[in-house]
C-alpha cells in the first residue's frame, strides 16, 4: 500500500445525485502506465475528472503518495503534481504556444529551463512558440497539451484519449514519447484510451471499466483476442 | 466664421464624447468580457470614486492622488461586491443584471441617506485655450489622453503579463485553467476589482466636469451599457474602441447639426441599427470575419 504512487479506495463520484464512478478501488505503482478501457459512457472520463478534482468525490479516498487529496480543489492537486490532459486537449486557442506552456504549473523564472527539457521530447513546439495555439494541427495541439503539463514537473499524468482525432502516424509518435517520458522522467501515467495499438504500445496493464466500476484487469496483449477486444473496447 | 476653429470644435466634441463613453464603459466591458456579467452597479462604483476624489481633493490631496484614491476605494468596494454577491452569478447574464441593478439602487439610496441630497463640486483644472474664437478645456483633452492610456494599460496587462495569460485562459476554459493550477477564483476577484477600480478612476475624473451627487452614476450606466453591448465581449478593447468611436461620431454629428438632445437620442438609435447588423456585438463580428479569412 505504501509504495503506490496513486491509490483509490471505493471512490464514488458523479453529477448531482447520479453516481457515474461507483466504487473504484485500485493502486498504481510509481512509474507504471495503466490504461483504463471500456465502452463509451462507462465512466472513464468522469474517473479522470474525479482524479484531477473537476468532479467532486462523494465518498471514498484518493491518495497521492499516501496522502488523501480527495477534498482538495483542482488547482491544489495540480500544484501537488497531478497533470491532466483532457479529452479534446484543452488548449487555449487564442494564446500563443509559448503562453500555453507558460501556464504549466509552478513555472517561475527558475523553471524556464524546463522548457528546453520539454522541447527535447516535442521539438516541433520550439519552432511554433509565437504561433496562436489554435492554428496548429490536432497532433501538434496534443503534443502541446502534454508538454504544458511536463513544464510543471508532474509526478502523475492523466491522459484522456490522446489519440482522438489524430492521424495514425502521429499517434505512434505520441505513444513512443509517452514511453520515453515514463522511462526518463519517472512519471506515473493513467491513460484512458480506445485505440488498441496505442494501448499496446504504452500500457503495462489495463483496467476494464463498466457501469462505473472496474470489472477486470487484463494484460495489453490479451486484447489481441478479438472477442476480448470487442467486449472491452468501443470498436 | 473661422473654419479652423469650427473644425477643431468638431474634433474636440468628437473626442470628448468618445472619451466619455470609454471612461464610463472600460471597467464594465472588462468584467463583461471576462465573466459574462454586466454590472449594473458600475455607475455606483463611479459615484463612489467621484465622492472619494472630491473629498480627498478638498482634504488637500493633489488631483492625481485624489483620482488614485478614487480608484482604490472603488476597487475595494468591487472586491466586497464580488466576494459577497457577484461570484454567485457568473455567466448568468439575466440574474446578474437583476442582482447588480438591485445593488445599484441600494448603493445610490444608501449614499443619499448617508451623504444627503446636496451636490459637491470640484473645480476643473488646467484652464483653457482658444482657436478662432472657440474656447477649449485642456482638462477635457487630458481626459482623452488618460482614457487612451488606461486602454493601453489594460491591453498590456492582458497581453504581456502572467496574470493576463492566466486571465485569458480562465475566460476561454475555466475548468482547464483550474486543472493547470490556476486559482480561477482569485483571477475572477482580481479582474472584478480592476474593472471596479477603472470605474472609480473614471468617476474621480468626471467629478471635475460635473456635480457629484448620490445619483451621479445613473447618467453613465445607460450609455456605458449600450457601449458594452455594442462592443461585445469577444475582444473587449477593440470592441470598446470601435463602439465608442462609432457612437461618438453619430452623436457629435447630430449634436452639431441639430441639437444636444437629438445627439444623445441618436446615440441609442445608432446602437440599435448597429446591433441589427451585428447582434452579438462589434468585436464578435470582427473576430468571426478574421477567422473566416484565416480559414481561406
Amino acid at each position: 500500500m505504501m509504495c503506490s504512487k496513486i491509490g483509490l479506495s471505493s471512490v464514488v463520484s458523479g453529477y448531482g445525485r447520479v453516481r457515474i464512478v461507483d466504487g473504484v478501488s485500485t493502486e498504481v505503482a510509481p512509474g507504471e502506465i495503466v490504461a483504463v478501457i471500456g465502452r463509451n459512457g462507462v465512466g472513464k472520463t468522469t474517473l479522470m475528472k474525479t482524479l484531477i478534482g473537476e468532479v467532486p468525490v462523494k465518498s471514498g479516498e484518493i491518495r497521492l503518495n499516501g496522502r488523501d487529496i480527495g477534498g482538495l480543489t483542482a488547482p491544489r492537486r495540480a500544484r501537488l503534481g497531478i497533470g491532466y490532459v483532457p479529452q479534446g486537449r484543452g488548449i487555449f486557442s487564442r494564446l500563443s504556444v509559448a503562453a500555453n506552456l507558460g501556464l504549466g504549473v509552478g513555472v517561475g523564472d527558475a523553471a524556464r529551463s524546463n522548457f528546453d527539457r520539454v522541447f527535447e521530447f516535442f521539438p516541433i513546439l520550439e519552432k511554433r512558440l509565437q504561433q496562436p495555439a489554435g492554428s496548429m494541427s490536432g497532433g501538434e495541439q496534443q503534443q502541446l497539451a502534454i508538454a504544458r503539463i511536463l513544464v510543471g514537473n508532474p509526478q502523475v499524468m492523466l491522459l484522456d484519449e490522446p489519440s482522438e482525432g489524430i492521424q495514425p502516424s502521429i499517434v505512434q509518435e505520441i505513444g513512443r514519447t509517452i514511453r520515453r517520458l515514463r522511462d526518463q522522467q519517472d512519471l506515473t501515467i493513467i491513460i484512458v484510451e480506445q485505440n488498441l495499438s496505442l494501448i499496446q504500445a504504452v500500457a503495462d496493464r489495463c483496467l476494464v471499466m463498466d457501469r462505473g466500476r472496474i470489472i477486470a484487469e487484463v494484460r495489453p496483449d490479451a486484447l489481441n483476442d478479438p472477442a476480448l477486444a470487442k467486449e472491452y473496447l468501443a470498436i | 466664421m473661422d473654419l479652423a476653429g469650427q473644425l477643431t470644435s468638431y474634433l474636440y466634441q468628437y473626442f470628448d464624447n468618445a472619451t466619455f463613453l470609454i471612461l464610463a464603459a472600460l471597467g464594465l466591458i472588462l468584467i463583461y468580457g471576462m465573466m459574462g456579467v454586466i454590472n449594473m452597479a458600475h455607475g455606483e462604483l463611479m459615484m463612489i470614486g467621484a465622492y472619494v476624489a472630491t473629498y480627498s481633493y478638498h482634504a488637500g490631496l493633489p488631483i492625481p492622488l485624489a483620482v488614485l484614491c478614487a480608484g482604490i476605494a472603488a476597487g475595494l468596494a468591487g472586491i466586497v461586491m464580488e466576494l459577497l454577491i457577484v461570484r454567485h452569478f457568473y455567466n448568468q447574464l439575466l440574474s446578474s443584471l437583476v442582482v447588480t441593478w438591485g445593488l445599484s439602487l441600494v448603493l445610490s439610496q444608501g449614499a443619499l441617506l448617508i451623504l444627503g441630497p446636496s451636490t459637491l463640486n470640484m473645480p476643473t483644472p488646467l484652464g483653457s485655450f482658444s482657436v478662432g474664437g472657440f474656447s477649449f478645456g485642456v482638462y477635457r483633452m487630458a481626459m482623452t489622453v488618460v482614457a487612451v492610456l488606461l486602454m493601453a494599460g489594460i491591453w498590456i496587462l492582458l497581453r504581456w503579463t502572467r496574470f493576463g495569460n492566466q486571465a485569458q485562459a480562465t475566460i476561454e476554459n475555466p475548468r482547464m485553467a483550474a486543472a493547470l493550477g490556476i486559482d480561477t477564483r482569485w483571477i475572477y476577484t482580481t479582474t472584478f476589482a480592476i474593472g471596479a477600480a477603472l470605474g472609480g478612476v473614471a468617476g474621480g475624473m468626471l467629478a471635475m466636469t460635473t456635480a457629484v451627487s448620490p445619483f451621479f452614476g445613473q447618467g453613465y450606466t445607460a450609455v456605458a451599457f449600450i457601449t458594452v453591448v455594442l462592443g461585445g465581449g469577444a475582444n473587449a478593447l477593440v470592441g470598446l474602441a470601435v463602439a465608442a468611436g462609432y457612437l461618438s461620431g453619430v452623436q457629435t454629428l447630430l449634436s452639431v447639426m441639430v441639437n444636444q438632445y437629438l445627439g444623445y437620442v441618436s446615440l441609442f438609435a445608432a446602437a440599435f441599427v448597429a446591433l441589427l447588423v451585428m447582434p452579438s456585438g462589434i468585436s464578435d463580428f470582427l473576430e468571426r470575419r478574421r477567422s473566416r479569412k484565416v480559414q481561406r
